[in-house]
């Protein structure tokens, strides 16, 4: 049944499903995964590095980017059409600046990357983006955003999400351990990040890459380095409290 | 009474059809719909020596052969009429065999009797005859330490037409009743029919679907109307139920079609049925095995981050 109304992008199945959309969700569940976490005074992206051909220049690989200063954005799905909406992202917010002399509130850049992908699931002859995006920052208010887009052009605010590959495990572990206490501190939401991260990737802390950014403070890649220092924190705090368990039930 | 009103006669030729007229006159009008002539139609549907050839030649290229691998000689009588069988356990596609062959080949001595050879469009060579190794094959073994039970891998697409040929070549036309036959493989999601979206279903997941007579439990829900089995572990279950085989098909619905440790995994509810049971002796190194696969199997693709 669904063969007949998956071919053309504009076209609806008789029970209201537009299969092209629904497909290039597929798509995203083929890139690595990737989470967001929101906290009181700082915004977390976290995702799983891919695996980098011997030969190939580490630093072109990248799933995190900086959309302006203040805002940056983590995808999950096709790169390439990922390039072009970042790329698209990027000149609306300088163009903002220039107009409106302000810069883009978070709220404001994910609308306008929500809509472009909307534009691609009504037009004929186009595809949508097969891609999924967690976009981060920090308003002028002070307040920490975290959004999430998908193929069809919808975007919702969220104070824990995660996207591609595995997400739905990651999800439910968040939604299992994000409380008011897990992101009280910066420490703690980046490690809460970590943590959900470390469900589903596969060797652990080096394939893992990190971003925040603080209240006024420009974007933080983490290095390795930085990153492996995390795990190691969290594997020790694991191994205290398997030790109190199994003191306890002695 | 003259009839006025009729209709000139056209005269009758090649692909001109006999219609009525209302005044009763019998006409012969032009008819669109090709010839009907009967003497025409004869000449067409004679075969000529060539049509006969190609569609012979065809046949031969399309044939599926069981042979042994070793001596290259075909097997005279079906696979389970040579030998008995009491247990079949059949793995098609690369995830089901992944499974089987970290799990199962693992942990007992299997040796090879015997191995399908067939061509078809979804073969990525043109060469019928020198098949090599590699090329993806259906191949048999039996567990040295109880010979009636047997595996079959098949990592190759057998199309509709090779479909009942495979079945005579491995079943025999009059198969015997007192075995039990499992089949594992993968299907993508998208193909389950469901109500609720495609997104929120926990895929991978098993499903499974089983002839009457099978009658042990079933380690996870029965596949739902209207979704159907398609191709090669079709007709095996479609044979299954026609002689009264207890058989039974785990469908595993998977986003990821290629080769995948998550979509491998989703069989292990299987490792504690009776179908597997006394078969399956070390899982963790079974699963270490499985990595190893995935790993060897991994081909660089920078579409997807």
């Amino acid at each position: 049944m669904a063969s007949r109304y998956d071919r053309a992008i504009t076209v609806f199945s008789p029970d209201g499903h537009l299969f092209q959309v629904e497909y290039a969700q597929e798509a995203v569940k083929k890139g690595s995964t990737a989470v967001g976490i929101r906290g009181a005074n700082i915004v977390v992206l976290g995702v799983e590095k891919k695996s980098v051909a011997k030969l190939q220049d580490e630093r072109t690989v990248r799933k995190i980017c900086a959309l302006d200063d203040h805002v940056c954005m983590a995808f999950a799905g096709l790169t390439a059409d990922a390039r072009v909406v970042i790329n698209r992202a990027r000149v609306e917010c300088q163009s903002h600046k220039l107009t409106v002399e302000d810069p883009v509130t978070v709220e404001y850049i994910t609308r306008f990357i929500a809509t472009l992908k909307q534009k691609y699931t009504q037009s004929n002859g186009r595809r949508p983006f097969g891609i999924s995006a967690l976009i981060v920052g920090f308003d002028d208010d002070g307040i920490p955003r975290l959004y999430q887009t998908d193929p069809s052009g919808t975007y919702h605010a969220w104070k824990a999400n995660a996207i591609g590959r595995s997400a739905k495990t990651v999800r439910e572990f968040l939604e299992k351990n994000y409380t008011e206490d897990a992101i009280a501190s910066d420490n703690e939401a980046i490690k809460l990040a970590i943590k959900a991260l470390l469900e589903v990737v596969q060797s652990g802390g080096k394939n893992i890459e990190l971003a925040v950014i603080r209240r006024n403070q420009a974007l933080k890649m983490f290095s390795a380095k930085e990153v492996e220092l995390h795990v190691t924190e969290i594997e020790k705090e694991k191994e205290e409290a398997e030790k109190k368990k199994s003191k306890k039930s002695v | 009474m003259r009839s006025s009103g009729a209709p000139e006669l056209c005269p009758a030729g090649p692909g001109a059809a006999m219609a009525a007229t209302f005044f009763g006159e019998v006409v012969k009008a032009p008819c669109r719909a090709g010839t009907e002539d009967e003497e025409e139609e004869d000449e067409g549907r004679r075969e000529t020596p060539e049509d006969r050839d190609v569609r012979q030649q065809l046949a031969r290229k399309r044939e599926v052969r069981l042979l042994r691998r070793q001596t290259k000689t075909s097997l005279e009588v079906s696979l389970l009429e040579k030998y008995p069988c009491s247990k079949f356990i059949i793995a098609i596609g690369n995830n089901a065999v992944a499974f089987l062959s970290s799990f199962v080949m693992n942990s007992g001595v299997w040796e090879e009797v015997g191995c399908a050879k067939l061509w078809n469009e979804w073969c990525r060579t043109t060469d019928t005859i020198h098949l090599s190794s590699t090329e993806a094959f259906c191949v048999f073994y039996h567990l040295k330490s109880n010979p009636s039970v047997f595996l079959c891998q098949c990592s190759c697409y057998v199309a509709e037409d090779q479909q009942y040929q495979w079945l005579e070549k491995v079943f025999g036309s009059c198969p015997r009743k007192n075995m039990q036959i499992t089949i594992l493989t993968c299907r993508h999601v998208t193909d389950y029919k469901t109500s609720e979206s495609t997104g929120s279903l926990p895929s991978p997941f098993l499903k499974a679907l089983k002839t009457q007579n099978f009658k042990d439990p079933v380690c996870c829900p029965l596949l739902e109307q209207p979704n159907i089995v398609h191709d090669l572990p079709a007709a095996v279950l479609s044979y299954c139920q026609v002689w009264k085989i207890p058989a039974i098909l785990y469908l595993c619905y998977t986003d990821v079609m290629k080769l995948d440790l998550i979509t491998v995994e989703a069989f292990k509810p299987i490792l504690s049925t009776r179908s597997l049971k006394g078969l399956v002796k070390n899982i963790p190194q079974s699963t270490e095995l499985l990595k190893k696969l995935m790993t060897t199997n991994e081909i660089q693709s920078n579409i997807y981050t």
